[in-house]
């Protein structure tokens, strides 16, 4: 039987790349999208073959088994809430919320109703990460002493720089997809944030730049860049990347840099074209099989939420100059 | 002797680094390396052997009897302003001093006061200034080929490095990765982007106290600027993957990056088999250019003890650098952020 989704809101363009990825895998089915935006709600409709529906209420009517979330940040608790108490299981698109309270309300809601609250951390799902790991895992390289990870992109602007939209700017945008693989791989969590943060790429009200130092509890230090510093001109989005410093030798990850080079006089230079796995399609997979199975899901809204406040913490050491501790 | 005639250099240490400046000395127009001291005088007399000097093992009777035009200082870092300070006293024509010019910030103010006092000019061999590639992308963020600067990254470093006594595997002696090697960020960056503000660091061997030994360090230093620009620093001797150096600099209207993502090869590389029965062999990539940076900054620095010019890294250059390491092993062990002004 297949899995039946429906998507609430497009705001994020990951939610487009979720949207295919649904349509691509077989045993799912993508049974409509609802958005505040009707318009937009009616093109992705159109655009991945799919039903738009009238209004969130009316997709989470129809015979569906889960929900993908892909608002913008801080709608995310109000559609996980109404998902929740129409019993199906939520798929977040990150940061899971913009505050500690938003993210614990999820948390209970969908605990409360017996269904399921998966983070989208598709970093999670690379194959060069699943290396990375069983590395680690193994023993082989001895153990993690610390760890250096870059999470850069291109700004995105539209209602990403709109705080009361985001919760946020570059920080909340790009800490917790790398905090969130340090967690994985330490299986530890974060107990001190340091973080410098400026806005001095755009001069705008919003912060582009970020570079968070973070203590793990088992004493693991890292630091990780954040920040919306790639150029229009650059070759590609942006990239994830680790350097994981180990007792027996460092391990190096540049998670989208399985490109071809392309050199276009028609588009005006160079750009890099991808030919590494499809890490969304490979989340939404993982996401269908647990709804399917009835297993648990391999993110959950707790790790969405231990990345956040990861996030959280950096505004605050930046504003008051100091490390801020964790729990 | 007149300037322009020939210059005799006295060299105080006999490693590696002295080896490197001593050859750099050979090659240059009427500059010999007339002696070489060192406190094991196989050492010296080793370098002095190959670069056709005098062995010493009493640096005072070195400098009585060369009375040398340069004395280039490349002892471990913990002896720099004894060698400094003596030298001084010999009245040479100018000095050089190996990078990190001293243990402490109250070491390098006695050598800038021995040195000025003796008006004997004292040059601080931050040897990145003369790295092409790093030379370059300062000329590049100054001339605004990436508009206002936003944050900037550098990387620097390989596998651990062994030597003498495991001098640098001792915070006390070499200050570790953050002192030793990554100083060479620390002035370039102050070159190129002004005074730091602030420093937040973590370091595995700074983390463990001033008389930590190791065999691996590493370090992520976080740099606040005065102007307001955002940096960090990556040291690492726990690579054994080999040396590797990167520069990221991110603007308002551009990217200037060196080794991250970088798009072309190195100059060259010999991918050739090892001698018969030694198993596999390795590629060796090299960046080759016309003169070594080496040769470049002592060549500056000779060139300028000849001309009276100033030369281009002063004493409080090598000083500043100090501060900005030790704020940073500081920031380390204590777990919080060090404010520098």
């Amino acid at each position: 039987m297949n899995v039946k989704i429906g998507i609430l809101s497009m705001a994020h363009m990951h939610a487009y790349s979720y949207a295919a990825a649904i349509r691509a895998i077989e045993g799912a089915e993508l049974v409509g999208i609802a958005d505040h935006d009707a318009e937009r709600a009616r093109a992705a409709a159109q655009q991945f073959g799919t039903k738009a529906f009238d209004s969130y209420e009316a997709l989470l009517s129809a015979d569906i088994d889960a929900v993908v979330i892909g608002s913008e940040n801080v709608r995310h608790r109000s559609l996980c809430e109404m998902a929740a108490s129409a019993r199906k299981h939520v798929l977040c698109e990150k940061p899971l919320a913009t505050t500690v309270e938003d993210g614990e309300a999820m948390i209970a809601a969908c605990h409360a109703s017996g269904v399921q609250l998966m983070t989208a951390f598709p970093c999670r799902f690379s194959p060069a990460m699943a290396r990375l790991k069983a590395c680690v895992d193994s023993g082989q390289a001895g153990a993690v002493l610390a760890i250096r990870g870059t999470n850069r992109g291109r700004c995105p602007f539209g209602w990403f720089v709109d705080k009361s939209l985001s919760g946020g700017g570059a920080v909340i945008d790009h800490t917790v997809h790398v905090t969130d693989l340090m967690r994985w791989l330490l299986q530890d969590e974060v107990s001190s944030v340091y973080a410098e943060v400026s806005n001095r790429m755009f001069g705008k009200e919003f912060d582009d730049i970020g570079f968070l130092s973070m203590r793990f509890r088992k004493g693991v230090f890292a630091t990780l860049d954040s920040s919306w510093s790639r150029p229009k001109s650059f070759p590609t989005w942006g990239d994830v990347t680790l350097a994981v410093v180990c007792e027996r030798g460092t391990l190096y990850l540049d998670m989208f840099s399985q490109n071809l080079v392309l050199y276009s006089d028609k588009m005006g230079g160079v750009s890099w074209h991808m030919w590494g796995s499809n890490i969304d399609e490979l989340m939404l997979r993982s996401f269908v099989a647990a709804v399917r199975d009835e297993t648990p899901v391999p993110v959950t809204g707790e790790d969405g939420l231990r990345a956040a406040e990861v996030a959280l913490a950096a505004y605050r050491s930046a504003s008051e100059g100091t490390v801020v501790t964790l729990r | 002797m007149e300037r322009g005639a020939g210059m005799k250099v006295a060299m105080i240490g006999a490693g590696g680094m002295a080896r490197t400046h001593a050859q750099c000395y050979q090659r240059m127009p009427d500059v010999s390396v007339a002696a070489v001291f060192d406190s094991s005088a196989e050492a010296a007399d080793k370098l002095a052997r190959d670069v056709g000097a005098t062995a010493y093992s009493d640096a005072g009777a070195m400098l009585d009897q060369t009375e040398p035009d340069v004395v280039d200082v490349c002892v471990p870092t913990p002896w720099h302003a004894e060698y400094v300070c003596m030298a001084a006293e010999a009245r040479p024509k100018g000095i050089v001093v190996e990078k990190p010019m001293g243990r402490t910030v109250a070491d390098c103010a006695r050598m800038m006061e021995a040195c000025r006092r003796a008006g004997v000019p004292l040059f601080p061999a931050h040897v990145l200034r003369f790295f092409p590639e790093y030379a370059l992308a300062r000329t590049q963020v100054l001339s605004g080929a990436v508009g206002t600067v936003a944050c900037v990254r550098t990387r620097r470093g390989g596998p651990f490095p062994r030597a003498w006594n495991n001098w640098y595997g001792r915070m006390e002696l070499s200050g570790g990765v953050i002192l030793d090697l990554i100083i060479h960020d620390f002035d370039w960056l102050r070159w190129t982007f002004g005074e730091v503000e602030r420093v937040f660091a973590y370091g595995l061997a700074a983390g463990q106290g001033a008389s930590a030994e190791v065999t691996k360090d590493y370090a992520l230093v976080t740099l606040r600027f005065a102007s307001g620009v955002i940096g960090h620093v990556e040291g690492t001797w726990a690579d054994p993957g080999g040396f590797k150096v990167a520069i990221e600099i991110a603007g308002q209207e551009g990217l200037l990056e060196y080794n991250f993502n970088q798009p072309t090869s190195p100059a060259y590389i010999a991918a050739l088999e090892g001698p018969a029965g030694s198993g596999p062999g390795v590629a060796v990539p090299e960046n080759p250019t016309a003169e070594s940076p080496y040769y470049l900054e002592l060549a500056h620095f000779v060139s300028c003890l000849r001309t009276g010019a100033q030369p281009s890294i002063t004493p409080e250059d090598g000083k500043e650098a100090v501060r900005i390491a030790l704020a940073a092993i500081d920031s380390a062990a204590t777990g919080r952020p060090v404010q520098l002004r």
